[in-house]
């Protein structure tokens, strides 16, 4: 070792946020991924009854990928919901009406905020104190996730110094000892659970995400448990023809779940459009205290997805969104 | 180009964003709503090559346009013909590194320094907090693009002499390198501020207004501002929406008035002057 010629010889720390973080422990995710990651070609198909109710645990942190309104894993949501998990941190980034519905349904009481829909039921639900919020970006969150998944302890990043958001976060700034200059950190996030729903998937949870998304591979590589959702599950010989496709690799799952429209009401790109009546529905239901029958309707009502768009979508529907989507190009493999 | 004779503030606000997109140039659209289409209005009429990105790592595309409501990222529409597809980190990094000449931006309230504020009105915590979405992509936007155009309503209540929140950052206290010492990249910051009757500018990292509508008087912009901002020797004039402007926005981009807000204030040509019906 020599002596570094560089601006600062020690890290300096010149400010932090104040805010609670889910614990960073990159050791304790390694013995975890050594513990109960499967490493054999195992099939892990099951349904998303049983996939919430075995790797979806009260108080865990959740990382749902994209949005109700797009590719969201909204079944499992709505099955997390029906079981009636407890006090889930969430991690609110890139959402529009996910935080408002889970916290209105009762499951969820903290969120990391990137940005959601701040209806008045969920302004009221923060200042009584049912909903705790830390304040971060959606870049800063994906960053975050990013770090978890490197199996990192932090990031830096040039973006989030200066801001109020900093002083409610678990940030910090520190002299960079290589420039000298000051530089902000932010704590690795490794989930206890990520749910994704991705266009298709083998059994053994090889997966692929057509289009863009939000943090869809860094959520799956950083989240200790993972269940997929899949529009179309494959053979893994189509897997190995295009391997390039694969966005997750198998041994980060644990769950695999069959669910063709399992996004509805939202939009999965290249397969079928949004319903728009059902999306405004559900917009009414967080921005008033209309949340109970939108959820008796669409989740206590029915025992599953397969029921929910027997009894309330239908194949004209279905065929419908479907043709709507009219673009399919990028979307296949 | 002929001048409208009927248009709403959120219209006027988004043709004078839509003149300011330049060819060559990148932006960063926040979110869909009037930062997306005043750069999409812009490459339709005046500036063909300029290339966008959203948040979900969408770079350049040719969107197959109206969206449906709402979907103005993930979706399949908003994603079309583009030249890259990635996430959102591929947004913020691309940012990061400097590849994002302007970020265009709205926001809940503004301050003279050009501090952003999504998060709460009041103060933060408190029971009579009022709070709101949170920044979103607007804080990378505002600490990494070189330039940001902010869009808001010109209102007292958004114009403050210091945000209730800072979520996004703009020249923070306004001190000479008060953005580097937190750790935000240098020369980067805020350009200007677009309302629906003035645009600013930055002098020392204060906001100075440099143009006004025809409709509205200085004084009635300084009545809409919390503080008094700085003042531009000469205080332009800007031109009014055009008819072709008017009808891109109406029949191609905000087909179902969702961004345009056609319920809000409306400017009207009387057959001499324009004239600001009040709401």
């Amino acid at each position: 070792m020599t002596t570094a010629a560089t601006p600062a010889a020690s890290i300096e720390l010149l400010a932090e946020g104040q805010g609670a973080y889910h614990p960073v422990d990159p050791d304790g995710f390694r013995a975890w991924v050594r513990d109960n990651k499967t490493r054999s070609l195992t099939s892990k198909l099951m349904t998303a009854e049983e996939a919430v109710r075995r790797f979806v645990s009260d108080g865990d942190y959740l990382a749902y990928d994209c949005n109700y309104l797009m590719r969201g894993p909204n079944l499992l949501m709505h099955e997390i919901i029906r079981q009636k998990k407890q006090k889930l941190w969430l991690a609110g980034k890139f959402t529009y009406v996910d935080v408002a519905l889970l916290v209105a349904a009762g499951v969820a009481n903290r969120a990391d905020c990137g940005f959601f829909l701040a209806t008045p039921p969920l302004q009221h639900a923060i200042r009584e104190g049912r909903l705790e919020v830390f304040e971060y970006s959606n870049v800063v969150m994906t960053i975050r996730l990013q770090a978890g998944a490197m199996g990192l302890p932090f990031m830096p990043v040039r973006s989030f110094g200066g801001t109020q958001g900093f002083d409610h976060s678990g940030a910090k700034l520190i002299r960079d000892p290589y420039t000298g200059q000051p530089i902000t950190l932010i704590p690795a996030l490794n989930p206890d659970v990520a749910i994704i729903h991705v266009h298709q998937a083998d059994k053994y949870g090889n997966a692929r995400v057509f289009g863009t998304g939000v943090a869809h591979a860094e959520s799956a590589m950083a989240s200790r448990k993972v269940i997929i959702s899949a529009e179309e599950i494959i053979d893994t010989e189509e897997i190995r023809r295009d391997p390039g496709r694969t966005s997750i690799p198998f041994y980060a799952v644990d769950a695999v779940v069959e669910a063709p429209f399992g996004t509805y009401p939202g939009n999965c790109p290249g397969v079928y459009a949004s319903d728009p009546a059902v999306v405004f529905e559900v917009f009414r239901a967080i921005s008033s205290n209309a949340v109970n029958d939108y959820l008796d309707k669409w989740v206590y009502g029915v025992s599953s997805h397969e029921e929910l768009l027997e009894r309330h979508v239908g194949e004209a529907k279905m065929r419908e969104l479907r043709e709507r989507e009219v673009i399919r190009e990028g979307y296949r493999a | 180009m002929t001048r409208a004779d009927a248009f709403n503030d959120r219209e006027v606000m988004m043709c004078t964003v839509a003149r300011m997109v330049e060819d060559g140039r990148t932006y960063w659209a926040a979110g869909g709503g009037t930062p997306l289409y005043s750069i999409l209005l812009g490459k339709r009429l005046y500036a063909p090559e300029a290339q966008y990105v959203t948040e979900d790592g969408v770079i350049a595309p040719e969107p197959m346009l109206p969206y449906e409501p709402m979907m103005t990222m993930v979706a399949s529409r908003a994603a079309y013909r583009a030249l890259s597809w990635g996430t959102m980190n591929t947004a913020g990094i691309h940012a990061q590194l400097g590849f994002m000449d302007y970020g265009v931006l709205n926001t809940l309230q503004v301050d003279q320094h050009g501090n952003i504020n999504s998060t709460c009105l009041g103060e933060y915590g408190s029971d009579t907090a009022r709070r709101f979405g949170g920044p979103g992509g607007a804080d990378t936007i505002a600490a990494c693009c070189w330039r940001t155009i902010l869009m808001t309503d010109q209102d007292r209540r958004k114009f403050v002499r210091q945000v209730d929140f800072i979520s996004s950052p703009g020249f923070l206290d306004g001190t000479v390198g008060a953005r580097e010492r937190a750790g935000l990249p240098r020369d980067t910051g805020p350009w200007r501020v677009v309302t629906p009757w003035a645009m600013y500018d930055y002098e020392e990292r204060r906001l100075r207004l440099i143009a006004r509508v025809p409709w509205v008087t200085v004084q009635e912009i300084l009545d809409e501002c919390e503080w008094k901002p700085l003042l531009a020797p000469e205080i332009a004039v800007l031109e009014p929406p055009t008819e072709e402007e008017l009808l891109i926005l109406r029949s191609e981009l905000d087909v179902r008035g969702q961004t345009t807000d056609a319920a809000g204030g409306w400017v009207t040509w009387d057959g001499e002057k324009y004239v600001r019906q009040v709401v």
